[in-house]
């Protein structure tokens, strides 16, 4: 297993130097020079001289390229060009919300998902197998941001159940620790901060769900069905085990393989969604960061945003790696 | 009163009659071998007995399928008509794991109690410890992703109440027993990293995990080569005879049989055609089909040009047991009483299913 994991740390690690590669073309690329950008229209040639030596962009370009990795590594992504605050705080602040968002929306996707997709293959052919798969479709087919703003209508305007928007009501006074609310109020005991929250969380994160939720309920249902057909599930019977045992070691313990990829991909793809339902919810996020920087042409912002963006990718995919080499023994290196 | 008493067990998949009628019997200690060609039942009517078929729809039970009737069909040959009516009671070789369940009907009685008349709760706290079963393949029979210390103490665990260190000893004795060198660094390893042979040795050792008094093996070596396969069989017979455990042994192997069985039944298109004791079969084989599958087989001492006698036709072209001799449409010495109902079973130690033996032996 350590071997499996080293391995794993060398390929991730030349994922990202390559990826560093291509953002520094990307930079270099662009229209006329990052100075360009940087620079007012009418600046004369002494400033721009001044500026690109300021840049290093006079350096040979292998120091350039040495130089913005280790501005990189250490998180110094510049300032952003429209609030001129450094972009590793702008994320920093935000990314907190849209993290949180993400991990309550996989928690129900996974919560239910499973549970369901096992009950939907194990009465194959019932009704509750014919809602879940037809459900699951439907899931698939709405578009999130219309979800959301049903949701919102629904549940927060017109029935007054749940907050409209925001991540805690106004006022509230709490306590940074992670950026992360739910955990923040947990961690320092203001659970009524917590529980205020939860409720902030609840409609967004039930909309940012239903993909995944739908993918898993349908992934983990045609994995069951998968397994239970296999000789080693007879096996388990024939040893007269309870159907519980059955169930946990022998059937959901195979059957978690494929599903436990399919969530690495879905926590990755959560991020788009993240965009659209923060929009909904005002939930102050990345969302509204990128869309912004992206109208106004941010550069260090968005080169900021999508290395943080690639680092996660590449870091889910190492735990996906690494769960799944938990999972199935005849992943790891053998001896 | 024998340990299993298999008593005329029928086993419908829809339309489809996988088993019909088997009876048989298991004496305490003894090695009774199961034989027929590929699709008779054999792996059916095992796992009847063990209750691991699939359930069938709700509580009707085999409800018998309606025979087609002989309609258009053509005259068979030999001017065995009713041959023509339900060619359909089989279906040929395909058809495994069908989504519909299993219509099971019949007695399997194992030391006086009916195991089919069993709750599932009940059933379950016997299988593995009562009877227990050890499978074809190896491979797909292990759980690919749980060492196999645990696949051995969780059946220990589950039936003689040890944990921890305690089951750990015992499995590691037990992969002792099977002959597996360094059984305590093995109980780690997990499936893909032993051998076929090895794996088949840990199904097994989980088998007689909890001393069974009746073992089902069903072709326990056909997924192996040729040398492993002499070495299981040894170790089957060993550890049944040093127990006293019965053992039905489900083949198409005819050596594994005169080898190893005390007594054999010969199963036909779901039906026992003769069942004796092992050496009165090989020396008077006295079904047609038993005479077949005996001339099928290659014997050293024949001259190398003697051609070998296949039967004619496959399993596929069969009538329905109840409307006369399911082998009829294969068989050379056919007439007419072949095919006017259900041919009974003539004889007791030594039982055959064929109107005529008698008169053309
Ligand atoms: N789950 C199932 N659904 C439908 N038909 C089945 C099912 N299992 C077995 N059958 C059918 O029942 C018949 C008997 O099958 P069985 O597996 O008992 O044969 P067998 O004697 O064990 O053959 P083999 O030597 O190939 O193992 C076959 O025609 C088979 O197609
Ligand atoms: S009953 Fe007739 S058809 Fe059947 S085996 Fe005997 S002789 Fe052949
Ligand atoms: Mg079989």
């Amino acid at each position: 297993m350590l071997r499996y994991t080293v391995k794993r740390l060398l390929q991730l690690s030349v994922a990202l130097l390559g990826l560093s590669l291509l953002l520094f073309a990307w930079f270099k690329a662009l229209p006329g020079g990052p100075e360009n950008q940087l620079l007012p229209e009418n600046a004369t040639a002494q400033q721009r001289e001044a500026l690109r030596a300021a840049l290093g962009l006079d350096e040979p370009i292998w120091v350039q390229y040495a130089d913005f990795l280790g501005r990189v590594v250490r998180l110094d992504f510049g300032s952003s060009l429209s609030s001129g605050r450094p972009v590793a705080t702008e994320l920093a602040d935000r990314l907190p919300a849209t993290i949180e968002l993400s991990l309550a929306a996989m928690l129900i996707a996974v919560g239910v998902g499973i549970p369901l997709g096992y009950l939907a293959a194990k009465r194959r052919g019932s009704w509750l197998d014919f809602a879940a798969v037809s459900g699951s479709l439907l899931g698939t087919c709405i578009p999130i941001f219309f979800l959301a703003a049903m949701l919102k209508v629904v549940f927060a305007q017109e029935l007054g159940w749940l907050p409209t928007t925001f991540r805690l009501s106004a006022g509230t006074e709490y306590t940074d620790v992670t950026g992360l609310r739910v955990l923040d109020g947990l961690i320092t005991g203001e659970f009524d901060v917590a529980w205020d929250a939860v409720l902030h969380l609840v409609l967004p994160a039930i909309a940012l769900s239903s993909i995944p939720l739908a993918v898993i309920v349908r992934i983990t249902r045609a994995s069951v069905l998968d397994v239970v057909g296999e000789d080693y599930v007879r096996t388990a019977d024939a040893k007269g085990l309870k159907p519980s045992v059955i169930r946990g070691r022998h059937v959901m313990r195979n059957a978690m393989l494929p599903i436990a990829t399919i969530i690495g991909l879905l926590l990755g793809s959560l991020f788009a969604g993240a965009v659209l339902t923060e929009s909904v919810f005002s939930f102050g996020g990345i969302g509204s960061f990128v869309y912004q920087a992206t109208t106004e042409r941010d550069y260090p912002a968005l080169m900021g945003f999508i290395l943080v963006i690639a680092v996660f990718y590449v870091v889910i995919n190492l735990l996906v790696d690494l769960s799944y080499g938990l999972l199935d023994p005849r992943v790891r290196v053998r001896k | 009163m024998a340990l299993l008493e298999v008593e005329d067990l029928r086993v419908a998949f829809g339309n489809a009659t996988a088993v019909d009628g088997v009876s048989f019997s298991v004496e305490e200690g003894r090695i009774v071998g199961l034989v027929g060609e590929s699709g008779c039942g054999k792996s059916v009517t095992s796992l009847a007995v063990m209750g691991l078929l699939p359930k069938g729809r709700g509580g009707r039970r085999a409800k018998a399928p309606e025979p087609v009737q002989a309609a258009a069909a053509e005259p068979a040959p030999g001017a065995v008509k009713a041959a023509a009516a339900a060619p359909q009671a089989v279906p040929a070789g395909g058809g495994r794991r069908s989504r519909g369940g299993a219509d099971v009907s019949g007695r399997a009685v194992f030391d006086g109690t009916d195991l089919l008349a069993l709750t599932p709760a009940a059933m379950r706290r016997r299988r593995g410890k009562d009877l227990a079963m050890v499978f074809q393949d190896p491979l797909s029979s292990l759980n690919p992703v749980v060492p196999i210390g645990r696949q051995i103490t969780e059946v220990l665990e589950r039936h003689r109440g040890l944990k921890g260190a305690k089951a750990n000893q015992e499995a590691a004795s037990l992969l002792d027993r099977v002959g597996i060198p360094d059984p305590v660094r093995r109980l780690k390893e997990y499936p893909h990293q032993l051998s076929g042979g090895m794996r088949q040795r840990v199904l097994i050792a989980i088998a007689v995990a909890c001393a069974p008094r009746l073992l089902i093996a069903d072709e326990p070596t056909t997924a192996l080569d040729v040398t492993i396969q002499a070495q299981i069989l040894e170790l089957l017979k060993d550890l049944v005879e040093d127990e006293g455990t019965a053992l039905l042994m489900i083949t198409h192997d005819l050596g594994v049989v005169a080898g190893m069985c005390d007594e054999v039944n010969v199963l036909y298109s779901g039906r026992v055609v003769e069942s004796a004791p092992v050496r009165e079969l090989f020396a008077r084989p006295t079904h047609p089909y038993t005479v077949g599958l005996l001339g099928s087989i290659p014997k050293l001492d024949l001259p190398i040009h003697e051609p070998l006698t296949p039967i004619r036709g496959s399993i596929a072209d069969v009538i329905r047991w109840k409307d006369g001799c399911a082998f009829a449409p294969r068989c050379d010495r056919v007439a007419e009483a072949c095919v006017d109902g259900e041919p009974p079973l003539i004889g007791s130690a030594h039982a055959h299913r064929c109107v005529r033996a008698e008169e053309v032996a």
